[in-house]
């Protein structure tokens, strides 16, 4: 039975980015300018590569035929080039979208390792004055603009007590080669003599950005494990295995904690693509190569190729993320699995 | 339960965390790197094809050599890789002999088999001048300092008797010539890396993969982020005591001060003149400060209606408020203009007196030229600080302010640096705010690529003004060697221009740099870009 | 009659004053909700309270430190910027701005999403499903991303990217507003009415709409304090609210220069973001609060 559930998740998947690459396409007309031009990212095709870049791209062709040229495109891995540096599109991703996943990922562990113990406790002492301080922080946390908290930050650590470097991922001065794009890695594969300096540097660089932007989902982890916990504390499941004599922290992690993560998990689905949001504005204040940094440039410099292939790569991650919350959702919850297949 | 689980784990770990924040052991290769923070990211690595002073800070003086170089102290000329020269009586031919056995870089994508040879300039200047040349067309076949001298129709020819002499062959006498020579722009490449590129086909990488002869090689550039150059051990001169030279990328102003306080940054460009008093407070950032020959100045388009009225400009000159734009942008750290030319250039024309600030005598100025009600214009507004105008946004949000007084409806428009320069070209402009920074001594360097009809050509003149009787003056100017006569030439053209105004000149400003305190022997040229060369790192006093 | 009294006592309690009545228990919620009516008022009548004209620059003023620093101006309240322009009258100003805008974004996106979420709901099928799919796709495009394409077609500047925060907002709304039809389509109490042959609008009219308020006004709040993030957001990006605009972040933005001189001209503008979207999520707290404990009695 979880097979069928499974099979529509696909369909639903393959249906949305259907429609993604269709809106995608669709930019390159939309777009200001010749959509050649938006399409392959040469600002002055000569004489003798317009015709071929016409029926590569079928643009004397109707959209139908444009848009499968587009797909096929797509799926070789021809996204064009950057307008701006004049690089393939697909390359200059492969640069930046592991900087963007290795900050979300450290932002995400941060908030996890935070956010759910003290939702537990804000949620268990919910009266007592350490729950109130926490829920307060969340709420207060819940609510700073990313952009002025990380500036505030930068004021106080790296300005003001000199603790952290306020740019980049690691100081100019190292020279790690990119093989998996992911800095930590690459420190221990580059094979130089100086890699336990860099790294210590690496985590240097890490710590600011990192903590700013955990900042958001690990109050919205708290707010949301509290909840959740409160609400599960209040079932009768819960009250249950109290009365057969579970002492209270054993209830809590067989049973509270797991049924209580599981809206959790959700919540973190549906929040992704706000925290991709702020990772690009933490991106661009603390100077992080990552993908919102060079969107954000690319928004500036008007290179539209770019923005498209920006747009194809976030939205498939945001997408991709999204369903398998949703899977995993179903998976530990049998009741969405029973809704599921019903 | 939880709660000593949590106070009992997280000491330790927020222990760890502490530690890495700490100042590590650092290696050789970092310790001896020094890192320039530079307000913008190069549009080539060959400063032939560029005009841009973000370019050739970063390029110029770190990779390549020119035949002469000017003492910045005295203004005179010096050898370079020409270790003499000779000039005709005529003033016809100028022949140069070469420094013998000057190493080209050697990387990772070439190894020089020669040193440095007269082909090597010959290779270097024809491609600027023969449009048949196998490289001209290469990256665009613009050359804007060069055609701005009309470089292409003053040197007939250039001749290499032997591979320690090369001679060029002039039309007319150009007392300009050895100038232009030493300029940031006439750098030497070399022709044998250009044969191999010819051979793998692979032309452009002349410009991006640079191979010259300078103290610094090229090793990896990743555009927005970064440039890294390693030493190049076997340069003619004295070698630089720094391992490897990094230029970090960074537009914005105060991200770079941040830098510079948090020590990423061992030198920056362009600190901010109203922080300047602040970091003088700190004892481990200093400034360095140098007079400069540079222009900011607000060019009108004046291919377009209405402003190739003059009383139209002269009017909309009249509406600004200079004095305010020289504290709020300059912080008073600079000198209102008269002219285009500095005061400190030896062709400056004393007696002329600043356009007057008077919104009255402005309206009806522009009511006589026929517009009483104004019009619509925009402001283009660099994104970019130069020295010569640190905040261009700012300062036309002022000018938008002042102009609204005359009923001048002004909108900003400001883009990326590099689309910027691209839409300029086009003429998409009313009016711009940019500048100027002399590449040499000369105040044809001022002249020829801001308002000359070559400027209109190769995209420097942003005016667009093309004016025969002008350019006649200028020209007139080249034709003698004795400065007198020069300089009554040069005072007439600035009073040409006075009366004209393609453009209203703002201010000249001084040049600031901001180090840290352990870097020493950076040369910073009234003209110019920087050289990092002679630039090295004093060891901390703690650590032996 | 003593028996019919108590009933009829219950039934004054309409729903919304017991929404009122646990809502007036929560004490953060009432501050919250004083901040929130201040900055609404701000926001309206700014343009009356400025001292100055918050567009005028005064060159002999310029940077001045608030009035109660040494350096200061009794005249300039809150210092001036590096124009000379007043930074009180251009806060005041920003309340219409980013505030005011936020309220007029998050309550179009509000009239719309109600009515997609309609169609949404009352629509069956694979009309239904495939329009769904859309708004899943919809919700997969983060607000910055579609304001990088909005703007990217139509240039920078509010109203575009107010589209933009619209567009990033709506999907909430129409997912809240069709679960709920669904829901309430499931009662037996409307089955009931239907059954007394009502047609679709009577039951939306009469039985659903009133049961949607709650859900909405919960929603409206979170979407607000959304919407006000992301104005600022943008302005601060330079997406957004464009110079001399006196928009928040965009401020933010402007005084980023000047962070070394004057840190307050990046701190009084940040704190006003701050408030005005802690106001705002204090309100929203307490609504869902009150809504839960209403629906628990």
């Amino acid at each position: 039975m979880i097979w069928h559930y499974l099979v529509r998740r696909l369909f639903l998947l393959s249906f949305v980015f259907f429609a993604l690459t269709c809106f995608a396409f669709s930019l390159g007309h939309l777009f200001p300018g010749d959509p050649l031009v938006n399409f392959s990212g040469i600002s002055q095709p000569d004489d003798e590569l317009l015709p071929i870049l016409v029926q590569q791209y079928q643009l004397d062709n109707g959209y139908l035929q444009q848009y499968i040229a587009f797909l096929q495109r797509i799926l070789q891995g021809d996204w064009g080039l950057s307008l701006a540096s004049q690089q393939p599109v697909l390359y200059e991703l492969s640069q930046v979208f592991p900087a963007t996943l290795e900050l979300v990922a450290y932002a995400l562990l941060i908030s996890f390792v935070l956010g759910v113990p003290l939702g537990l406790l804000a949620a268990i002492k919910a009266s007592h004055w350490s729950g109130r301080v926490i829920s307060t922080i969340a709420l207060l946390g819940y609510s700073l603009p990313i952009f002025w908290w990380a500036l505030l930050m930068i004021m106080l650590f790296s300005i003001g007590l000199g603790w952290f470097p306020t740019s980049g991922r690691i100081s100019v001065l190292y020279e790690i080669p990119s093989v998996t794009g992911f800095m930590l890695p690459d420190i221990l594969l580059s094979g130089q003599t100086y890699w336990q300096a860099a790294l210590q540097d690496a985590i240097r660089h890490l710590w600011l950005p990192a903590f700013v932007l955990a900042t958001y989902p690990t109050t919205v982890m708290i707010r949301f494990t509290r909840d959740a916990m409160l609400n599960v504390w209040q079932q009768s499941y819960i009250k249950t295995a109290r009365a057969k004599g579970l002492s209270r922290s054993q209830v809590l992690y067989r049973h509270g904690l797991r049924n209580a993560m599981l809206p959790v998990m959700r919540q973190l689905g549906l929040q992704f693509s706000t925290l991709v949001t702020l990772a690009m504005i933490s991106e661009l204040i603390f100077s992080w190569p990552g993908i919102g940094l060079w969107l954000l440039d690319s928004i500036s410099q008007r290179n539209y190729p770019a923005i498209q292939g920006g747009l194809l790569v976030i939205s498939s991650l945001v997408i991709l993320v999204n369903i398998l919350m949703d899977v995993l959702h179903t998976l530990f919850n049998p009741l969405a699995r029973k809704q599921a297949n019903g | 339960m939880l709660k000593p689980l949590i106070s009992r784990s997280l000491p330790p770990a927020l222990l760890a965390l502490l530690l890495a924040a700490c100042q590590p052991d650092m290696p050789a290769e970092v310790r001896s790197g020094l890192v320039y923070c530079s307000e913008g990211s190069p549009e080539s690595f060959n400063p032939q094809l560029v005009t841009s002073g973000t370019t050739i800070d970063a390029t110029s003086r770190q990779l390549f050599d020119r035949l002469l170089d000017i003492n910045p102290d005295t203004g005179e000329f010096r050898p370079a890789l020409a270790t003499h020269w000779e000039i005709r009586e005529d003033g016809l031919s100028y022949t140069f002999y070469l420094r013998p056995g000057v190493q080209f870089h050697q990387t990772d994508y070439f190894s020089p088999s020669r040193p440095l040879t007269s082909a090597d300039v010959r290779f270097s200047f024809e491609r600027i001048m023969l449009t048949e040349h196998p490289f001209h067309a290469v990256s665009g076949g613009d050359y804007p300092y060069f055609q701005t001298v009309d470089w292409a129709n003053r040197v007939v020819r250039i001749a290499t008797p032997t591979d320690e002499q090369v001679v060029f062959y002039l039309r007319q006498r150009d007392s300009s010539f050895l100038s232009n020579l030493a300029t940031d722009f006439a750098v030497i490449h070399s022709a044998e890396y250009a044969q191999q590129l010819v051979e793998q086909n692979q032309r452009q990488r002349l410009d991006t993969h640079p191979i010259g002869t300078g103290p610094f090689k090229f090793r990896e550039y990743r555009k927005d982020v970064f440039i890294r150059y390693y030493r190049h051990g076997s340069y003619w001169g004295e070698p630089s005591q720094l391992e490897q030279l990094v230029i970090d990328i960074e537009p914005n102003n105060a991200k770079r001060m941040a830098r510079l306080l948090t020590h990423e940054c061992d030198i920056i460009a362009y600190p901010r003149m109203a922080e300047l008093e602040l970091i003088s407070k700190r004892d481990d950032v200093r400034v360095q400060q140098q007079t400069s020959m540079n222009v900011g100045f607000w060019a009108f388009n004046t291919s377009k209606e209405p402003f190739n009225n003059s009383k139209v400009r002269r009017a909309l000159s009249m509406a600004i408020n200079r004095d305010a734009i020289l504290q709020a942008v300059y912080f008073n750290q600079a000198e209102a203009a008269t002219s285009l030319l500095p005061p400190t250039s030896w062709g400056h024309n004393p007696t002329l007196l600043p356009v007057p600030y008077n919104p009255e005598a402005a309206r009806s100025l522009l009511a006589e030229a026929g517009y009483p009600y104004g019009f619509n214009m925009t402001i283009w507004a660099m994104p970019i600080q130069r020295l010569y105008n640190p905040n261009a946004t700012r300062m036309a949000e002022m000018m938008q302010a002042d102009l609204a007084r005359i009923g001048v409806r002004a909108s900003i428009v400001t883009l990326e640096w590099n689309a910027f320069r691209r839409q300029l070209r086009q003429g998409e402009h009313d009016s711009v705010l940019l500048g100027w920074n002399a590449d040499n001594t000369d105040p044809d360097n001022f002249f020829r690529p801001l308002v000359s009809c070559n400027g209109v050509d190769s995209g420097t003149n942003r005016a667009l003004w093309c004016d025969p009787a002008f350019d006649a003056l200028i020209a007139q100017a080249l034709l003698t060697d004795n400065q007198t006569i020069r300089r009554s030439y040069y005072w007439a053209a600035q009073q040409y221009l006075a009366e004209h105004l393609p453009l209203l000149p703002l201010a000249h400003a001084k040049r600031f740099q901001a180090v840290n305190h352990r870097v020493e022997g950076v040369g910073i040229n009234p003209y110019g870009g920087i050289d990092l060369s002679t630039a090295f790192k004093r060891p901390d006093k703690d650590t032996p | 009659m003593a028996k019919f009294q108590w009933l009829y006592h219950k039934t004054e309690h309409g729903p919304l004053s017991q929404l009122w009545v646990s809502f007036r228990q929560q004490h953060s919620a009432v501050i919250g909700l004083m901040l929130f009516g201040f900055f609404t008022l701000i926001a309206l009548f700014g343009p009356v309270l400025t001292p100055y004209d918050p567009y005028l620059q005064n060159p002999d003023a310029l940077l001045l430190p608030p009035s109660w620093d040494d350096m200061g101006d009794v005249r300039y309240l809150l210092g001036t910027d590096d124009l000379g322009r007043d930074q009180l009258s251009r806060l005041i100003k920003g309340a219409s701005y980013t505030f005011g805008i936020a309220l007029i974004t998050a309550l179009g996106a509000m009239l719309l999403g109600l009515l997609l979420g309609v169609l949404a709901g009352m629509s069956k099928g694979f009309r239904a499903s495939a329009f769904n799919h859309v708004l899943d796709l919809a919700l997969t495009i983060p607000s910055l991303l579609l304001a990088i394409i909005i703007v990217a077609i139509l240039g920078p500047g509010l109203i575009n990217t107010i589209w933009a925060i619209m567009l990033a907002l709506l999907p909430q709304f129409v997912h809240g507003v069709r679960n709920t039809i669904l829901q309430q389509l499931e009662q037996e109490y409307v089955i009931a009415y239907r059954l007394d042959g009502a047609n679709n609008w009577q039951i939306l009219r009469y039985v659903i709409f009133p049961n949607t308020w709650e859900q909405l006004t919960v929603l409206f709040s979170m979407a607000l304090s959304t919407a006000i993030l992301d104005i600022a957001a943008l302005g601060f990006l330079g997406l957004g609210a464009q110079a001399p605009a006196a928009e928040w972040g965009l401020m933010v933005a402007d005084a980023l220069d000047l962070i070394y001189l004057s840190p307050w001209s990046i701190a009084l503008p940040g704190l006003l973001i701050f408030i005005a979207v802690l106001s705002v999520n204090l309100v929203s707290d307490g609504l869902r609060t009150a809504v839960r404990k209403r629906q628990e009695n």
